[in-house]
């Protein structure tokens, strides 16, 4: 480590100075503290949801005659109530099918309702992304942070599918991968070449090119959830974020990162497999490419043939996918950093479900604490991939 | 005990499976998640509950393993820290699963001030890097091994039961 810390500096970046943070990340996350103690939370109940719901329409859109009627729950994820509903008032008696999303008083991991809504409006003319209805970034109506979104139709397992797991992991995609593997590539390739500098994205702030700082929020954002929630010290978490601290990769030209693409995260129509939604957006910036790659190559995030070939995400060889995103994106690979966000990414993941999934799972802060045990107890995945990947860079 | 643990988990077990699941509507889908869950979550806990003592026995012996290799190279400050840890672990009540709790999570963060270097960032020696590597590893093998039934682990077949995962250990 010594040598890393006594090289002479590559930029002006201190790489232990955590309050270098995007701005709306730093609010978010001390929000969740300033709220943490309001709990224990309880799942709303339906007609909770629809008083709430004829609430929010009658003042901010001055609807009147509101009926609220379909409510149904949607299961998935592990972060944000979500129910499904249809919104009729005087002017439309026919209705609209809808999707609220909002917050729970915490969850698995505490992102901004006012940069989803952005980021969806973005793409919208690029990708197959819901429709964003309404947004009330911070539940200053709705009580709590909530988008309400066009509903989409589609299925984000094949409906006959033979494995499926919590939150899409272990999911099979067998004969369907032909078709939705190119469309996985083409998604990536299509965030990482949006020109965000001509979006409205006041939400987001953008990392200096030719710096550290993309990497270094990076790591200031998921050590500040670790230390802001930890409920039990983990040695190898605190090594990783030193050791992403000192190894921090300049980002030469920042784009726009999903972050979360992978299995579980796109919705597609059967029988013809076409994409009908890129989903949860909700972690996005504007980072390094090699996050999003690091990210969708993860082994948790695969599954394997009967022949022993690892499957990238379910759909494709590790090899074969970055071949083919190289070709579709233009970007070239360097794989030490590859290597670099790939320890960033299981630290996140590390973070994520050892700290606060069981933060928000012991306050009683969600409505589905036991699936954030259960992803806790797969938290200790990520810290073997720690020590090997760090072992091995 | 009568009736005891094992028996009254898988009565919990076959309640949900055989009698709240079929009766939950199909599209519930929370609700027949969450009960799947709590099936599970039953299901590994039968496994595990006569050894968690054994468990965090192992946990804080490895934990106080990796403590006394950092202590030579630790900063004075943090040092002086360490070893009260160090102590409070070695006098804490070994039957009881909080105390023993409550003494990894003291060393823990003990142990996180040293690798962190205090304010300067101390730099970590590399033995003691190499230390905390092979620590990290046996924690995330005991872990993984632990919770192995969930099966979320991408490499689940390969980890040993708890039975032999604890024989190792010790």
């Amino acid at each position: 480590m010594s040598e890393i810390i006594d090289a002479p500096s590559i930029d002006r970046i201190d790489i232990w100075n955590r309050d270098d943070m995007e701005p709306r990340i730093r609010e978010i996350l001390d929000r969740t503290v300033r709220d943490r103690a309001k709990g224990p939370y309880a799942a709303k109940t339906d007609s909770e949801v629809i008083a709430m719901l004829e609430d929010y329409f009658a003042r901010t859109e001055g609807l009147e005659a509101i009926g609220i009627s379909d409510v149904s729950r949607m299961a998935g994820g592990a972060s944000k109530e979500q129910f499904a509903f249809t919104l009729r008032h005087r002017e439309d008696a026919a209705g609209e099918r809808l999707v609220l999303r909002m917050d729970p008083l915490e969850a698995i991991s505490q992102t901004c309702r006012g940069r989803e809504a952005q980021v969806h409006v973005a793409f919208a003319d690029i990708l197959p992304v819901a429709s964003v209805r309404s947004i009330d970034a911070d539940g200053e109506i709705m009580g709590q942070p909530a988008i309400i979104l066009g509903f989409v139709n589609g299925v984000t397992e094949p409906s006959e599918g033979t494995g499926h797991g919590v939150s899409g992991i272990g999911t099979r995609y067998d004969d369907w991968a032909d078709k939705l593997a190119p469309q996985f590539i083409d998604a990536l390739a299509q965030v990482h070449r949006f020109d965000w500098r001509s979006a409205d994205l006041s939400y987001y702030a953008a990392p200096e090119a030719g710096t550290r700082q993309a990497a270094i929020w990076q790591v200031n954002w998921w050590s500040q959830v670790w230390w802001d929630g930890v409920v039990q010290p983990v040695a190898m978490v605190t090594y990783a974020e030193r050791w992403l601290r000192e190894h921090a990769p300049v980002c030469d030209a920042p784009v726009m990162c999903h972050s979360d693409l992978r299995l579980g995260n796109f919705m597609f129509e059967e029988p013809s497999g076409k994409f009908t939604a890129v989903l949860d957006w909700e972690l996005a910036h504007i980072g390094d490419f090699h996050e999003d790659i690091a990210w969708a190559i993860q082994r948790l995030f695969g599954t394997w043939t009967d022949d022993g070939t690892f499957l990238v995400c379910g759909l494709i060889a590790r090899d074969e996918f970055l071949r083919a995103y190289e070709a579709a994106s233009g970007n070239r690979i360097d794989p030490v950093k590859l290597r670099y966000y790939e320890v960033l990414n299981a630290y996140k993941c590390a973070v994520i479900d050892l700290g606060q999934a069981m933060r928000a799972a012991t306050q009683s802060n969600n409505h589905q604490d036991i699936i954030l045990t259960w992803l806790g107890s797969a938290g200790a995945v990520f810290l073997e991939q720690l020590v090997m990947l760090i072992r091995e860079a | 005990m009568l009736p005891n643990i094992d028996l009254r988990i898988a009565n919990m077990i076959k309640a949900l499976e055989q009698v709240v699941l079929p009766a939950l509507p199909r599209d519930q889908r929370l609700a027949r998640d969450q009960a799947m869950l709590v099936a599970g979550h039953l299901r590994m806990m039968g496994e595990q509950w006569k050894s968690a003592l054994r468990y965090e026995q192992v946990a804080l012996d490895d934990l106080q393993g990796l403590a006394r290799h950092l202590l030579p190279d630790a900063p004075a400050l943090l040092a002086d820290d360490l070893k009260a840890a160090l102590s409070m672990a070695q006098a804490c009540d070994r039957v009881s699963v909080t105390a023993i709790e409550r003494a990894n999570i003291d060393l823990g963060h003990a142990v996180d001030a040293v690798i962190l270097g205090g304010k300067d960032h101390a730099p970590l020696p590399p033995e003691s890097i190499d230390a905390l590597l092979n620590y990290a590893l046996r924690h995330a093998r005991r872990e993984r091994s632990w919770f192995k039934a969930n099966r979320l682990d991408p490499d689940q077949h390969d980890l040993p039961d708890l039975e032999t995962m604890l024989a190792e250990a010790d």
